[in-house]
This record gives structure tokens, sequence and C-alpha cells, in this order.
């Protein structure tokens, strides 16, 4: 129990702090959603109903759907692109999806690889883009979901000013939608250059997301 | 899991959103039956109290006396009513529309008698607060 809990404690730490932050924003969301409600005048709800509501799922969806965007593009765009220096970036001579042999797929296999990178067809097609469109669905997936809540989120308060409710297809073309989709987009797009870049120059001592203190600012593709 | 939370949340609440449209629309409908029966205290009885509250103020005499002085549609059906979040709309099949805020009671009428304007602007009400 002792080993498992060590050699996972990344997946758990992180699991543990996504929950504390779901619940904490699930109280917070529904104290901010009940004062908005008395300073109009409308009735309170319990925190049960609020976890429930469009309100709450927009808001959660709106987060997630760009995160997923952020890894899926990373792990995509880091298959072509380069950054000099930096450890996400991998060696300035191996852009691109590289051969077989390099990525030990097909007659290249190992004994212990994965099945499917041992096959050849549609099955390796698969497996060696397996994380991009897994990462891919969950992003599109939110994304849709985002959209639904929202435009829930968006009508309730159209009918809080006695204005008609909307479709999906008007909501995604509403500045409402856009503006809460790109406020997170860009603080993602911001976070993911910004770890590229000062990677380059800064060290963290024993973390692989680093080099390792001493490297050269311009090795490129080392991780510590 | 992703998935699962966004199928929750985008397929899972318009499955429910059906029982609280047919409860919000029960409430319009009762609501101008009773005003077709000149029943004050139960038309009331549908109103937010907020609502109430502020008719009571502006026409200086009791709920069940102010809302039958309305020029307000009576009897008739709904013909479409919709829910969002704690939100609701009413539309009778004769004409005029009804806003509704669910609480801890369920749903109460919070404006009525309302007629659309001009696209993308307010209703205008007969009874708002």
């Amino acid at each position: 129990m002792r080993r498992f809990l060590k050699e996972n404690s990344l997946s758990i730490v992180f699991l543990a702090l996504f929950l504390a932050a779901l619940v904490g924003q699930a109280i917070a969301g529904h104290a901010d959603f009940n004062d908005n409600a008395v300073s109009h005048g409308d009735p309170t709800i319990s925190l049960g109903r609020y976890v429930v509501s469009s309100d709450f799922g927009a808001a959660v969806m709106e987060n997630w759907q760009s995160e997923y965007l952020q890894f899926t593009l990373f792990i995509l765009l880091t298959v072509w692109l380069l950054q000099r220096g930096s450890p996400e970036s991998k060696e300035l001579d191996k852009a691109g999806r590289e051969s077989d042999q390099s990525q030990k797929v097909g007659p290249y296999a190992q004994q212990n690889s994965p099945r499917w990178a041992k096959l050849g067809g549609i099955r390796r097609t698969l497996y060696e883009n397996s994380l991009v469109l897994v990462m891919g669905t969950f992003w599109l997936g939110t994304w849709l979901a985002q959209s639904v809540t929202g435009t829930a989120q968006y009508n309730a308060e159209q009918l809080d000013h006695q204005q008609d409710p909307v479709g999906w297809s008007h909501y995604i073309t509403t500045a409402d939608f856009w503006e809460s989709t790109l406020q997170n987009w860009q603080s993602e797009f911001l976070a993911v250059g910004s770890m590229a870049i000062l990677a380059v120059y800064l060290r963290q001592r024993g973390s692989p997301e680093s080099k390792p203190v001493g490297a050269p600012h311009g090795a490129t593709g080392v991780e510590g | 899991m992703p998935v699962l939370c966004a199928c929750l949340f985008a397929l899972g609440l318009p499955a429910c959103a059906a029982d609280r449209e047919r409860d919000a629309a029960a409430v319009a409908a009762r609501f101008h039956a009773a005003l077709e029966a000149r029943d004050g205290e139960a038309a009331c009885s549908e109103l937010n109290p907020e609502t109430a509250s502020k008719l009571e103020q502006q026409e200086k005499k009791p709920c069940e006396d102010a809302v039958l002085a309305l020029e307000l549609p009576t009897g008739g059906t709904i013909a479409d009513a919709r829910v969002y979040v704690t939100s609701a709309f009413a539309q009778r099949a004769e004409g005029g529309t009804d806003f509704l805020d669910e609480g801890p009671d369920g749903w109460r009428i919070s404006a009525a008698g309302c007629e659309p304007t001009a696209p993308s602007q307010p209703y205008d009400c007969e009874l708002e607060n």
C-alpha cells in the first residue's frame, strides 16, 4: 500500500487537490449565486440544487475545456514546433513524427511494448495518436457542455430581465460565450508559452519539468 | 470522467427540466384561473413575495384586491413553458407571457401579463417586481 501510494503520489495528490478545489468552488459559487439572487430580489437555492444547476456546470466546464485544449494543443504542436533551450521542446533535429525505429513501433517494437504498437494498420494509427485523440475528445465534450450549460445560464439572465430566451445555435454566436471561452484560452496559452521560455533560463532542482541545474541554456530537450 | 460529467450537465439536466417546466406551467395556469374566478387570494398565492409586496405598495391596497384591479389576462391555457436554472417563462395560447422564479416553495410568478415590445428588448408587463 505504501509503495503504491509512493509510486502514484503525483496522480493521487492532484486528484485530491482537484476534489478539494471543486468542493471549494461549489461552496463559494453557491454563496455568490445566492448573494446575487438576494440583490435582485430573487429566491435563494440550496447547495444541492446549485451543484446540479447550469450555473455551476458552466463555471466548471469553461475551465475544464480550456485545460484540455491546452494539453491537446501542447501535445500536438510539440510534435513539429521547437523551442531552443527548452526542456518542453524536442531536440532541434527531431521535429516531426519521427521514424518507426525511434518510436519503437511495428518491427522495431520491443518485447514489452504495448500490443497495439507492435501491430500495423488502423489499430497502430489509433494508438500512435491515442493521447491527442482522448484529450481532444475531452476538450470538445467539455466545450460542448460549456455551450449547453452556458445557454441555460444566459437564458436565466434573459428571463430575469423579461427578455426572450435564445437557442443554442444563437448562444454560440454571442459575445457572452466567446468572452467566457477566450478568457480561459488566453490564460492557458500564456501559461504554456511562459513555461516553454522560462524553462530555458530558470531551473527547479529535481523536477523533470526543468533541465538539470547545471545544464547550459542552449541545451534543448533535456529533462532533469 | 470529464465526458461523463459533460453528459451529466449537458444531457441530464434537460431530462429533468421537463418536470420543472410542467410545474412552472401549472403555477401560471392556476394564476390565470384564479383571476378568471375573481379569487384574488388564490392569485396572490402564486406570486413571488417581492412582486406581491411591490404591487401592494404601488396600488396601496392588499394584494388580493390589487391583483384583480390590474388588466391581466384571465383563464386560458399555457401553450409553452421553458425553464433555465431558477427562472422560467410561460406563454398563454391566447397571448401574454408570465415570468417565474423558483424558490424553496417552488415556482412563483415574478412578472405577468407581459407582451413583447421589440426584438432583443424586455417585454412590457402589466405586473412585475
